[in-house]
């Protein structure tokens, strides 16, 4: 049988019984969605490989635990979500961000959205940069989890049901958790506008 | 709406997620309390950006597959030779003390015999059964063989026998 097309038990099977090309075809038929995964914690493309690389490794420790009950697709996007969120904890960097920090493009963004000039998903590659680069340091004075909830539910539209899955964590849990983060994030960018504003005046 | 604000409305949900009716309640909320105004824009500035920043996302490069496979035999050779060092190690404790037996043993055979009581000496040691009887060695502190013992007595027997 062609590996391309091997059910994804089959390609367990074969890769637990140490079958380097099994497990190559792991690597390119889900890369992808681990990427996906790793870029909602990490920015710098060589940041995600790495993290990518190191999910691919503990899943191959770990495949002796996929029993086939749920999607393979599944049981790897809850490692990738955990080795995700433990390599960002062990960084342990949650800088306070004032409107200081802000850089002139960073400031000019904000006062755009804040007008209601812009608030449109749709903005220019330039723009769009600006915004991802900001809202990257405001996620980054938050708590992992808070970012992965965010990240997932108000960006990703996802639903309770499937960061629960994506975590293992119960969905009551789940909506404490984005209730929480929600409150902080706009905390945090409350924090910014005010201050904006005062600088402004 | 008016007396409750919005920040909880805001708090339980994603603001995309948010009804028509219930965002134009919030916007008209918003505009009559200065509290929640501020609130409400970073709202919708933080919604901004999250979507924004999902919107971000990462292929695999083409010599990811090549990287993650030269990385796991990287690793599997590191576990079998940190495996082999264990062994190693086990093996040089083993090889230790089985060296120090043998030593052990060696003094014991060579060493140890000399510093043997000769039954020679044994005979010759002058007990008599009534010091024996009477427990006047271990009075004076002394120690003696179970071969002392029988000497001393077979001795004083035989020479009554005479």
């Amino acid at each position: 049988m062609e590996l391309e097309h091997a059910p994804e038990l089959e390609l367990a099977r074969l890769a637990r019984t140490g079958d380097e090309s099994a497990f190559a075809e792991i690597v390119r038929r889900y890369g992808p969605r681990v990427f996906r995964t790793a870029g909602r914690f990490f920015r710098r493309r060589e940041q995600v490989e790495e993290a990518a690389q190191e999910v691919f490794l503990k899943a191959f420790t770990q495949l002796d635990t996929f029993e086939g009950r749920g999607s393979f697709e599944g049981w790897l996007t809850r490692i990738a979500t955990n080795t995700c969120l433990n390599l960002m904890r062990s960084a342990r960097r949650r800088p306070e961000l004032s409107a200081s920090d802000l850089s002139e493009d960073e400031g000019a963004w904000l006062e755009q959205n804040l007008a209601g000039a812009a608030v449109e998903r749709q903005q220019s590659e330039e723009r769009g940069l600006v915004a991802a680069d900001l809202t990257e340091r405001v996620l980054g004075t938050l708590t992992p989890d808070d970012r992965l909830v965010l990240m997932m539910m108000d960006g990703e539209e996802a639903s309770v049901k499937e960061v629960a899955e994506a975590t293992g964590w119960t969905e009551s849990n789940v909506k404490v958790k984005a209730m929480r983060a929600r409150r902080r994030m706009r905390e945090a960018v409350e924090k910014l506008l005010s201050r904006g504003a005062k600088m402004g005046e | 709406m008016r007396d409750e604000h919005i920040k909880r409305l805001l708090d339980e949900a994603p603001l995309a997620s948010l009804g028509k009716s219930e965002l134009a309640a919030a916007r008209a909320h918003a505009e009559g309390c200065a509290e929640c105004r501020r609130t409400f824009e970073a709202a919708q500035v933080s919604s901004l950006m999250l979507r924004t920043r999902a919107d971000e996302t990462f292929e695999p490069s083409p010599f990811f597959q090549t990287r993650v496979l030269a990385a796991l035999r990287e690793r599997r050779a590191a576990e079998e030779g940190w495996t082999f060092a264990r062994l190693w190690k086990s093996a040089g404790l083993l090889v230790s003390s089985m060296a120090a037996t043998t030593a052990a043993l060696a003094v014991l055979t060579f060493v140890a015999p000399q510093e043997q009581v000769s039954a020679q000496e044994v005979a010759s040691t002058p007990y008599t059964a009534e010091a024996l009887l009477f427990d006047e060695a271990e009075a004076e502190g002394g120690q003696m063989t179970y071969e002392q013992v029988l000497t001393t007595l077979y001795e004083s027997e035989d020479e009554e026998a005479r």
